[in-house]
């Protein structure tokens, strides 16, 4: 019965974990904004879930301005913003923390919906003529300049004096980890030709048109970026394209495979409850001998008996199952509770209808398997010798 | 009603035991039929064989004019349950149940309809004199209580035969005449009884004794009295 419950609890939980991870996981994606189309360096071979290479930390520097001007010149597309991403050293006055920086075109904010609520963007006048400004997100800025207002305030970056221009409204962790939050804007230009020393992007980001369709708007970013590449064939492609549909499709795939390796996990602990679940039905079958007797010897058949024990040892699994389910349905909640109130304030949890009918549908198909066994053995017995049994 | 030919059991674990040796005889409907016989003699073969708890190694059983070795285990199951009713000498209750949920079992492997059951039951738990028993547990009764309830239990589908085995081997002489009252009575409402017994007064409540020694039929003669029991058995 312990291995039922324990076996039931941990489907609950770890079904429940998963499916909220991966609503918070798609949640970030979706959070990215819409109608977005990413162009990254480098092509995908083979299966979508693959990375393209410049994701797995590959230098390909084939994505540059002139296929944003490009891009930016197209009708289906509505904005679009690159984007290079480094590391440096951020000091003001006595603090110091290292951060991650983005610098990106003015165009980024629109596109990425990242919203300034204190002071101002920066803009294309600041990207042409490389001016050392910056818009930081919420807890960088806390860190740098504590309790005084960061707006034309300038702090030291990678050795470079940059002016506070904007704060960003609070986001988050964002895909792949990186907490939003966190993140110094700069204009593109200062970050390739001071910070990097690089003339390539990292990727595009691409807003679409809402007047065509995704797929449309996929092809015309293909023929402009292969145009402006002069590639012909298609296979010889030096970028991907994939879109936010695209990355919930792999992330669903991928947070769902988790989930059902949990789960897997989870059914061993079911199995030894149904093993255990066996061995009590086998000492009830010997300690009711008598009565399987007697009620043999007033008219119960062999069919009569293997439903008796069968109804009773899935009434056994499902009893097992719902305290299962209620434990899991508690943890479930301490975790709630938990990471709500030490952690993140807008995690949401959900126990999926799916988990409970699965442990009940598992709870009694566990009580019905293992109960074979034992109900056959009851239905052999001979009324006689049954009745004889001490 | 019960026409055995020639029947006999052998059984083969750890050697050949002969239990019964060709025995044949027939019970007419209505009859009350006391079988006893020495430990050992082949008389609970015998009402097992009666009962269709066991099978013949050889000869003919006819049931109802049915030949039994054209039944097969659920047919057996059926018959035990809608023709014959059992009442053993250990009771054989259900403790922790209820009298009426104990009376109930047989109607539970019945097709008899929900809103007839209660009636059955509650009738049956009459004639034995058990009505302020009825929501009494098993284990709370005393062993003469356990027996009617036993009785009332093998009433409840109406049977054609009832079979006792010893049913007054683990009582009193006064709960044990109590008991043998009842089964007297059914006899006398149309039940075929069988028994079997040790005790000459047990027997004598019987219109027929049937002897067995050594897996034969010793004699097979009508009783009035318990004189003429310790007549037969000296």
């Amino acid at each position: 019965m312990l291995g039922i419950i324990i076996g039931i609890s941990s489907v609950i939980i770890l079904m429940s974990v998963g499916a909220s991870a991966q609503n918070f996981i798609l949640g970030q994606v979706k959070s990215i904004g819409s109608n977005l189309v990413f162009v990254i360096p480098g092509a995908t071979k083979g299966s979508r879930f693959q990375s393209p290479p410049s994701v797995q930390g590959i230098v390909i520097k084939t994505l540059i301005k002139e296929d944003l001007d490009a891009l930016l010149h197209e009708p289906s597309i509505l904005s679009a913003a690159a984007e290079v991403r480094g590391q440096a050293k951020a000091v003001y006055e006595n603090n110091d923390t290292t951060a991650t920086f983005s610098g990106t075109t003015e165009t980024y904010f629109s596109v990425r919906e990242f919203n300034v609520v204190r002071g101002q963007p920066f803009y294309a006048q600041d990207v042409v003529g490389l001016n050392h400004v910056a818009v930081l997100g919420e807890k960088i800025a806390d860190t740098l300049f504590g309790d005084k207002d960061p707006i034309g305030k300038t702090f030291r970056f990678k050795n470079l004096a940059f002016r506070v221009v904007g704060i960003l409204e609070k986001k988050g962790i964002g895909p792949g980890g990186v907490d939003q939050d966190n993140l110094v804007l700069i204009p593109i230009t200062v970050a390739q030709k001071q910070m990097l020393g690089i003339d390539h992007y990292n990727f595009v980001t691409v807003q679409a048109n809402p007047e065509y369709t995704l797929e449309f708007v996929k092809s015309r970013i293909n023929s402009v970026i292969r145009q402006n590449h002069r590639i012909t064939d298609p296979d010889k492609d030096d970028f991907t394209i994939q879109t936010l549909d695209d990355a919930v499709a792999i992330l669903s795939t991928i947070t769902g495979v988790m989930t059902l390796f949990l789960t897997a996990i989870a059914m061993i602990s079911l199995l030894v409850g149904g093993i255990g679940i066996m061995n009590i039905m086998l000492v009830s079958v010997i300690e009711r001998t008598k009565e399987i007797g007697l009620r043999k010897a007033v008219g119960a058949t062999r069919t009569d008996i293997i439903r008796q024990f069968l109804i009773e040892s899935m009434i056994l699994t499902l009893f097992g199952g719902l305290i299962g389910i209620a434990l899991g349905a508690a943890v479930v909640t301490l975790i709630y509770f938990g990471v709500t109130t030490f952690a993140d304030p807008t995690y949401s949890f959900e126990l999926p209808m799916s988990a409970i009918i699965l442990a009940f549908v598992v709870s009694s198909l566990t009580g019905l398997v293992f109960g074979i066994y034992p109900a056959y053995k009851a239905s052999q017995k001979s009324p006689i010798e049954a009745l004889r049994y001490e | 009603m019960i026409r055995l030919e020639s029947v006999s059991k052998v059984y083969t674990d750890g050697g050949e035991t002969v239990a019964l040796d060709s025995v044949s005889f027939t019970i007419e409907k209505g009859e009350f039929v006391s079988i006893m016989g020495p430990s050992g003699s082949g008389k609970s073969t015998l009402l097992h064989i009666l009962s269709f708890m066991d099978t013949p190694t050889s000869g003919k059983y006819i049931f109802a004019g049915v030949n039994v070795q054209d039944l097969d285990q659920n047919d057996f199951a059926h018959m035990r349950n809608e023709r014959m009713g059992f009442v053993f000498q250990a009771f054989n209750l259900l403790g922790r149940q209820t009298v009426y949920q104990n009376v109930e079992l047989p109607l539970m492997y019945n097709e008899i309809r929900q809103s007839e059951r209660s009636a059955r039951i509650e009738r049956a738990i009459h004639e034995v004199g058990l009505d302020d028993k009825t929501h009494a547990e098993a284990s709370t009764l005393s062993g003469g209580q356990k027996q009617r309830v036993a009785i009332a239990r093998a009433l409840v589908c109406n049977p054609d035969i009832i079979f006792a085995d010893e049913p007054t081997g683990n009582l009193d002489s006064k709960s044990g005449a109590q008991v043998m009252s009842i089964l007297a009575g059914l006899n006398r409402s149309g039940h075929t009884v069988i028994l079997v017994t040790h005790e000459k007064s047990t027997a004598s409540f019987a219109n027929r004794l049937i002897q067995v020694k050594d897996g034969r039929i010793e004699s097979d003669t009508r009783i009035q009295s318990i004189q003429e029991v310790n007549e037969l058995i000296k």
